[in-house]
């Protein structure tokens, strides 16, 4: 490995980073990658990529659009169904995070892969030098305290890591990749909890090591980054490349409308025409904390009329979660109010909102909208089997019959598909789990439903059957708040369309100003077309 | 002179305790957590047991010890690549033990459920201040030094408490995950197994059908006690072995007897272990990871 003490910073200024697509030869082949899941699902399809040595690869496209898959390959972790991966023109095995290592190649994730428990130094020394050494933490500490002079990244080496923010973590994350002295430098949305000057910070790092010969790949749905930062970007939707281009000479504009497509909006059940009545909920300069402490919704306002699906378009992550957490009484509000038919939210939980008319389908259904090992009987009550109408005389007793027959009620309804009411929930198919749980919140007969990505993992049929049922109670004259991040369910079911990035509200659209691009640049935190740095 | 005999007596109770959670303590810092350190304990003590008889007491440790590898091999191999539930393999080492011996025994000296180990083939002990010892006492305490040395002044020690916290933070320092708990479950086999042959060839110079009575629970409960910290598995292992000894020596005790039924006093470790845990679970975090598979996709 060559010795990171040896040329600092603007010794190698001069070297001029090109692309592949200037005329550079590539150093970095990916060949067709195939990615197929154990369970089916084609991750990737005949993936190219090629990169140049120095340069900065912008990685672009939507949730789920692969990005993040087709890294993971190259950086050890998964492995791909076909296809071929070179580096300086030689095919390599990467098998596993060790072998990428071994070639140079480090990933710095966006889940952080730190151990809690360890401190910074621990964190980074993991994994290096003889098994049965002991490890040499007075170098190590001499070594990255160069690092971090270097880079202008600071962060304390001795604290447990589960006792830094977030954006310390990331930061010791990109050192702990940076000491193993890797000549591809692959980052997995990297600035998703920094501040923008930590960003700015970490964008001149990238030139400082672009420039001295590290070759990056930088994983972004934010086209101001893309614009910012690359030599060139690779746009990737739906597992396949839709195309690669030289950052010069771009446009936001440009990036969005490769990143989306161009595709007409899908049919979807007729809505019904209503007068506009007054709010169901409305909610005012609402901020929400999110795990790390940070405010990950800030100042956000917006009314839901009734007969109306409102809906949060975004990349996953801007604060859709929190949003809907705390409105569905999961998480607590820390600035702002909230109304429900006009009474007040703030500091009620989730039986107390039921009774005031909410419904929640929950955005993880495994963790928050079922009992995976309940049966299918018992999850048809949950949320509402304290009620007396399941109960056989005294409060805290049920009566099974009641259950069954409602529940059998409920299956036939919703069209759930199962072997019996006794079978376990985790039996039952995603779609036929998630029409139990969506016929269940509708059963609560409410005047506003919360529908956090309702189709997210469902096939076809059980999507259309979903997005039918969630138009069906827009027409009887209910709100529905939906949470997406599948533009075109978003396009395809919305009245109005809120689109959140970075914790606040861009912009609110009509349906008759739906616009794909538009929402696209939105979702990339671009305003109006007018790209911000 | 009574005093002096309870002491020899609960430290040589300390090292099966001791040397069983030291390797159990190792496994668990990696996540496998095994719970069928009783079967192995068992198994190893009856192969031990043939070994001697073959070869002489130290060829009866090492069948114990390579035994006991093997049978930790096996629960890692189900823990680690074919992502098996912990809990139901150790239950199965358990039961299989169980039957194993008991029909080894039967098999191997035709007598049933029981058979003496003949001085000639145990592990001959060395005289002490305190009274004749074994060394395998000794063995134990650099055993503990080892461990604790291994998980926190080494590399791979590093690497153990990574596995245990959080796999796919070590997967992506390119820790080879499964290879760190393979050795975590393999080591605890050996140690377990080393423990089993102090049972038979050693200390109690028999077996049995049920030789470690309970002793590899006890050593669970002292790997709670001891937070995962080697030493203090030495001091949890003569807390537990001094009233293992304790019951050993009462129920023996004519004079005590007349007065608390002996049951009550063979009650004791348990009992104690019983509440020693209790007091100590709930202030104690384990690994996050431990006990769970680590799967990439």
């Amino acid at each position: 490995m060559p010795d990171r003490s040896a040329p600092p910073a603007g010794a190698a200024g001069q070297y001029k980073p090109v692309s592949v697509l200037a005329g550079a030869p590539p150093w970095l082949e990916m060949r067709g990658i195939t990615k197929v899941y154990p369970n089916g699902t084609r991750a990737l399809e005949n993936v190219d990529l090629r990169v140049a040595k120095g340069e900065i690869h912008g990685l672009l496209g939507e949730n789920g659009a692969g990005k993040s898959t087709l890294m993971k390959i190259l950086s050890g972790i998964l492995p791909f169904t076909s296809g071929r991966i070179l580096l300086g023109g030689r095919e390599v095995s990467l098998r596993s995070t060790h072998d990428a290592l071994a070639h140079g190649i480090g990933m710095v994730h966006q889940h952080f892969s730190l151990v809690p428990t360890f401190n910074a130094l621990d964190n980074i020394i993991l994994g290096r030098g003889a098994s049965l050494a002991s490890p040499d933490r007075a170098a190590a500490r001499k070594r990255i305290q160069r690092l971090m002079e270097e880079t202008g990244l600071h962060a304390p080496l001795d604290i447990p890591i589960e006792q830094l923010p977030v954006g310390t973590q990331q930061r010791i994350e990109i050192l702990k990749t940076l000491d193993r002295n890797v000549d591809l430098l692959i980052l997995d949305e990297p600035t998703a909890v920094l501040t923008p000057q930590e960003t700015d910070q970490l964008f001149e790092v990238l030139n400082g090591l672009a420039a001295r010969g590290t070759t990056i790949i930088l994983i972004t749905h934010k086209l101001r980054e893309v614009l910012a930062l690359t030599n060139a970007v690779t746009v990737l939707r739906s597992g396949r490349v839709v195309g690669s281009r030289l950052t010069e000479g771009a446009t936001a504009q440009d990036l969005a409308r490769m990143m989306v497509g161009t595709e007409r909006l899908p049919e979807v059940k007729e809505r019904r025409q209503h007068e506009k009545t007054e709010p169901v909920l409305r909610v005012a300069g609402l901020t929400v904390k999110g795990d790390g402490g940070q405010d990950a919704v800030k100042n956000v306002s917006f009314e839901i009329n009734a007969g109306e699906i409102f809906a949060i378009a975004g990349v996953t992550g801007n604060g859709q979660s929190e949003l809907i957490e705390a409105l569905s009484g999961l998480r607590p509000i820390a600035n702002g109010r909230a109304y429900l038919l006009g009474h007040s939210i703030n500091g009620k939980g989730p039986r107390e909102l039921y009774r005031m008319g909410l419904a929640h389908v929950p955005e993880d259904r495994h963790r928050l909208g079922m009992v995976a090992q309940f049966s299918v009987l018992e999850n048809s009550i949950l949320g509402v089997h304290h009620e007396p109408r399941f109960r056989r005389g005294l409060p805290g007793t049920l009566h099974w019959g009641k259950v069954r027959r409602y529940a059998r009620d409920l299956v036939h309804r919703f069209q759930v598909v199962t072997p019996s009411l006794a079978t376990p929930m985790r039996s039952l198919s995603g779609g036929n789990q998630q029409k139990l749980v969506v016929g269940r919140e509708l059963a609560k007969s409410p005047s506003l439903i919360i529908a956090g990505q309702p189709t997210r993992g469902l096939d076809v049929g059980a999507t259309a059957a979903i997005r039918d049922l969630l138009v069906d109670i827009r027409n009887e004259g209910k709100a529905v708040l939906l949470v997406s991040a599948d533009l075109d369910e978003v396009l395809a079911l919305a009245d109005r369309v809120a689109v959140m990035y970075e914790g606040e509200i861009l912009a609110i659209l009509e349906r008759h100003e739906f616009d794909r691009e538009r929402i696209g640049l939105l979702m990339g935190g671009v305003h109006d077309g007018s790209a911000a740095g | 002179m009574l005093v002096q005999s309870l002491i020899l007596a609960a430290i040589h109770a300390m090292v099966p305790l001791t040397v069983t959670a030291t390797g159990e303590i190792l496994s668990e810092r990696a996540g496998v957590v095994n719970i069928g350190l009783e079967g192995i304990l068992l198994i190893s003590a009856f192969t031990a047991v043939i070994g001697a008889e073959a070869g002489g007491p130290l060829a009866g440790l090492m069948v114990g010890l390579l035994t006991g590898a093997l049978l930790g091999l096996i629960h890692g191999i189900i823990a680690v690549y074919f992502r098996g539930d912990q809990t139901v393999s150790g239950v199965g080492l358990n039961i299989l033990a169980l039957g194993v011996v008991a029909i080894g025994i039967v098999d191997r000296w035709g007598a049933a459920g029981f058979h003496r180990v003949d001085r000639a083939f145990r592990v001959q002990p060395l005289s002490t201040p305190l009274g004749a010892m074994s060394p395998m006492v000794i063995v134990t305490i650099l055993l503990a030094a080892l461990t604790w040395y291994l998980l926190q002044h080494t590399n791979l020690g590093l690497k153990i408490q990574a596995c245990g916290e959080n796999p796919a933070a070590a997967d992506a320092a390119g820790v080879r995950v499964e290879r760190v708990r393979m050795f975590g479950a393999i080591y605890a086999g050996a140690l377990t197994g080393l423990a089993g042959a102090y049972l038979s060839v050693d200390w109690l110079a028999t077996i049995t059908e049920n030789l470690p009575a309970g002793r590899g629970f006890i050593a669970l409960a002292t790997v709670v006690f001891s937070r995962l910290n080697p030493w203090l598995a030495v001091v949890g292992g003569l807390i537990f072995g001094f009233f293992d000894a304790l019951g050993l020596i009462a129920s023996t005790s004519q004079e005590l007897t007349r007065i608390i039924p002996y049951q009550f006093i063979q009650m004791m470790p348990y009992v104690v272990t019983l509440l020693v845990v209790a007091g100590v679970i709930g202030r104690f975090r384990s690994p996050s990871a431990s006990g769970q598979a680590y799967r990439r996709e």
